[in-house]
């Protein structure tokens, strides 16, 4: 057990905001391409941002089972 | 067999045998096995000494506090160690040895010196951790990674506890609104049985170890004494092997526990755990919009550089495209006029046939109508020579016929008007009036004149024409 799934999609999430960050200051980036990065960074953030502030159906399941085989 | 003892005699030697021996209080070490207090406030304990090392007991021993003593000792031991007076404790006492007949021997505690207690609890804690670090775990929880979001919390606690509640509410009412999932996992958090209880509890977080981001050990409100239990080598050990990180808020402004020591951070209050827990979100929170808006400028950066080129290239384009439109249109401009000057010639040379053509037309035309003309006039010649011949031959036939008409219309003429006078001359003798003047009459049936009577019958009316005046009669009679 190292990294739980949970917060890598935390982590995978703001890695590949860094990487497209880098990539834009690196001038790696046609302006082609950029429409296609702003979309993607505007979902990811908006990924996280629900995530932070709003229950999964998943994670309520869970805490749910739980309640039931722990009493 | 000299002398026969009653017991009570017996005990009353021991008793005074003591009371000879022991005739001021002795300090005596020793560890507290049983502890009771009665409704009185008496306490009674057992004290014991084991083994060197060992769990074997050597010696053992009842022992008292009363009441009055205990209600001084108890506060001033226990505000000196941060410790109960409890069970498991090593103590110094000053003892005064007592012996009853009926109850036998026991120590009646006058005094007691929590130092040596805290230096027996300290050198426990340094044994407790020198263990922890010769096996290398010591270290081993505050190893692994904290959650870049510590959002799903297992925490151990009490559920009637005062800190475990301000945490939940702590946690739930963050001001930037974020999300957390906690369960609690209760467990006993004071005395004897909080190292199992708590163990437990880890044991059903592990079942759930890759859901929860952090576990949480939390302790508030409540005494502030009774932290032994978290000086406990299998619960520190525990923790070291745990696969999630702990965080410790178990509420003691003093000295770290071990169990403190050796979880991944330790914190005073639970109150001070939801801050950190917090804090990590709004980190997170913040880097993300720092990335976000790092990412917005740069987007802003390159469109603007982008709009600046298209500005430059359509700027040195206008020239560019101006000079390929002068070229164009003076190119243009010579076709046409090529194209012109190529029009004309081939109007001016279209005019000149047209213009022959008119002319070997008009030439043409003139010969024909030249000799149509003198057709013409040849042929109304001819015609008003042989008009002219019929003319004078028909007025000859003409003449003549006049003439012979003109001769026999006279003749008819004289014949006539002889005929007339003849007529008229007969007439006047005849007219009806003058015979009738002369006394004739005319007699009319049905308006014709009656010539005989062949028409007519007896009673028939008849009228009679006078000269002057009319008769209506009735036949009578006829006569043939």
């Amino acid at each position: 057990m190292n990294v739980s799934k949970k917060t890598t999609s935390y982590k995978e999430a703001i890695t590949e905001i860094e990487e497209i960050l880098k990539q834009l200051d690196n001038n790696e980036l046609d302006v082609d391409e950029l429409s296609d990065k702003v979309k993607r960074v505007s979902q990811l953030v908006t990924l996280c941002k629900e995530k932070l502030h709003n229950t999964e159906q998943e994670i309520d399941k869970i805490l749910k089972e739980m309640d039931h085989n722990y009493q | 067999m000299n002398e026969q003892l009653k017991l009570s005699e017996l005990n009353g030697r021991v008793k005074k045998a003591i009371g000879e021996t022991f005739t001021a209080p002795v300090w005596v070490v020793a560890e507290i096995s049983e502890l009771k207090l009665n409704r009185n406030g008496h306490c009674y304990l057992v004290l014991i000494e084991k083994e060197e090392n060992g769990d074997a007991i050597v010696a053992q021993a009842k022992a008292t506090i009363w009441s009055y003593t205990f209600r001084m000792l108890r506060p001033y031991f226990e505000s000196t160690t941060g410790q109960p007076l409890t069970e498991g404790l090593k103590v110094l006492v000053s003892v005064s040895v007592e012996f009853h007949e009926l109850y036998g021997y026991s120590l009646n505690i006058r005094d007691i010196d929590p130092t040596y207690t805290l230096g027996d609890m300290a050198r426990r804690r340094r044994e407790i951790i020198s263990r922890l670090q010769n096996e290398g775990v010591a270290d081993m929880n505050k190893e692994l990674t904290l959650p870049l979001v510590p959002q799903k919390i297992a925490i151990i606690s009490s559920f009637t506890a005062a800190g475990y509640q301000d945490f939940i509410d702590q946690l739930t009412n963050n001001p930037s609104k974020y999300r957390f999932h906690t369960r609690l996992f209760p467990a006993i958090m004071q005395g004897n049985q909080a190292e199992t209880s708590i163990i437990g509890a880890l044991e059903q977080i592990y079942l759930y170890e890759n859901f929860f981001d952090v576990v949480v050990i939390i302790r508030g409100g409540g005494s502030q004494v009774d932290l032994s239990c978290f000086d406990n080598y299998n619960l520190a050990y525990f923790i070291t092997q745990f696969p999630l990180p702990v965080i410790t808020g178990i509420g003691h402004e003093k000295d770290d526990s071990i169990v403190d020591l050796v979880a991944h951070t330790r914190l005073k209050t639970p109150t001070a755990v939801a801050e950190f827990l917090i804090s990590g979100l709004t980190r997170f929170d913040n880097y993300l919009d720092d990335q976000k808006n790092r990412f917005v400028a740069s987007i802003d950066d390159i469109l603007l550089a982008a709009k600046s080129d298209v500005e430059h290239y359509s700027r040195s384009i206008i020239p560019l495209v101006r000079e390929k439109i002068s070229k164009g249109t003076s190119q243009l401009n010579q076709t046409i006029w090529k194209f012109d000057n190529h029009v004309k010639i081939f109007i001016q040379n279209q005019t000149y046939q047209l213009t022959r053509t008119e002319e070997s037309l008009r030439h043409e035309f003139k010969n024909f109508s030249q000799i149509q003309l003198r057709y013409l006039e040849k042929t109304t010649r001819a015609l008003s020579a042989s008009l002219q011949a019929i003319r004078l031959n028909n007025n000859e036939l003409l003449q003549r016929k006049i003439q012979r008409t003109e001769k026999s219309v006279k003749k008819i003429v004289s014949e006539r008007l002889h005929y007339l006078e003849l007529t008229s001359q007969k007439a006047m003798l005849t007219d009806p009036a003058r015979i009738l003047a002369r006394g004739y009459s005319i007699t009319t049936y049905n308006g014709r004149a009656l010539k005989d009577t062949d028409r007519i019958s007896s009673k028939a009316h008849i009228e009679t024409r006078l000269y002057k005046g009319n008769i209506i009669s009735e036949v009578i009679t006829i006569l043939k």
